[in-house]
């Protein structure tokens, strides 16, 4: 069983996907008891996503993109 | 970092200028793989200059680089893993050139412990709104306050969806770095989003944690 500090150093390696998966069932087991350990997950899960969410608003402009595609075409690619 | 062609002995070692083996599957494969994954190149570039034109550059300049060395691409391994690597050589190269002086250290720490400081207040006024779809601009004005330091690291982890090895080879930085500037970058990206909450009067200026 771990503890709520480990939990802490280690929630975002969890969120990540960067841990093992025996850590992975230890800090799920401790978020089965610990609802303050839960909520902070939780919370940080959710703003995660909100993050990833915004990432579509970010694209490259068109006119880079046709200026990019001008200068390979220049290069030879034939696209 | 990318091989010459004539190094390689890779058989269709030959540069795609000359045309003389790049084959219609190249191009292919090139427009297929490559050019699919421009907005993931731009986003990476803004967050390693910050300003927009210079992105453009970074960009344009990666994607020459790429086609010229499209060769020494290894099939079935992450494209953009590949070109975010070009394009850092690519900003690095430009930032010598310009010598412009872009910090690499750990700017921003003392803010991030302050950050620390308040993370109830943060989860407390955050929590309610995470899920409102109109938090997009807000999070793209935060996002590129960060010092880039810690931006580049969130833009690979968090909106490219990089494992830390590859963002920690990409910046050419340790692992333990990577973990550790992610930390604090998000805790800075939480602060300035729940101050503009705050500003725009999305939350309380003094929020009630919703739960006990």
């Amino acid at each position: 069983m771990i503890d709520c500090n480990a939990a802490f150093e280690r929630l975002f390696d969890f969120l990540d996907g960067e841990v093992d998966a025996e850590f992975e069932r230890r800090i799920r087991d401790h978020f089965d008891g610990c609802k303050h350990c839960f909520d902070r997950a939780d919370f940080e899960r959710r703003f995660l996503a909100a993050v990833q969410a915004a990432r579509a608003a970010q694209g490259c402009p068109r006119q880079l993109r046709e200026r990019v595609l001008s200068s390979l075409r220049a290069e030879g690619w034939q696209g | 970092m990318m091989t010459d062609a004539s190094d390689t002995g890779h058989p269709a070692a030959a540069s795609f200028t000359a045309s003389a083996t790049a084959t219609d599957a190249d191009h292919a494969a090139f427009s297929a793989l490559a050019l699919s994954a421009m907005d993931d190149v731009y986003r990476f570039a803004r967050s390693l200059t910050r300003d927009a034109v210079d992105a453009e550059d970074v960009v344009q300049d990666t994607y020459l680089r790429a086609f010229r060395s499209w060769h020494t691409f290894q099939p079935g391994t992450d494209v953009r893993r590949w070109l975010f690597t070009i394009a850092r050589n690519a900003f690095l190269r430009a930032r010598e050139r310009g010598q412009r002086e872009i910090t690499l250290d750990d700017e921003g720490a003392a803010a991030a412990d302050a950050a620390q400081a308040q993370d109830a207040w943060i989860q407390g006024g955050l929590d309610p709104i995470l899920d409102r779809a109109d938090l997009g601009p807000a999070i793209t004005e935060a996002l590129e306050a960060l010092p880039e330091s810690y931006r580049s690291v969130v833009v690979l982890v968090d909106l490219e969806d990089q494992p830390y090895e590859a963002a920690a080879d990409v910046l050419g930085i340790p692992i333990g770095t990577v973990r550790s500037r992610l930390f604090r970058g998000r805790k800075l990206l939480q602060e300035r989003l729940a101050t503009y909450a705050r500003d725009a009067g999305l939350i309380p200026a003094r929020p009630t944690r919703s739960s006990a």
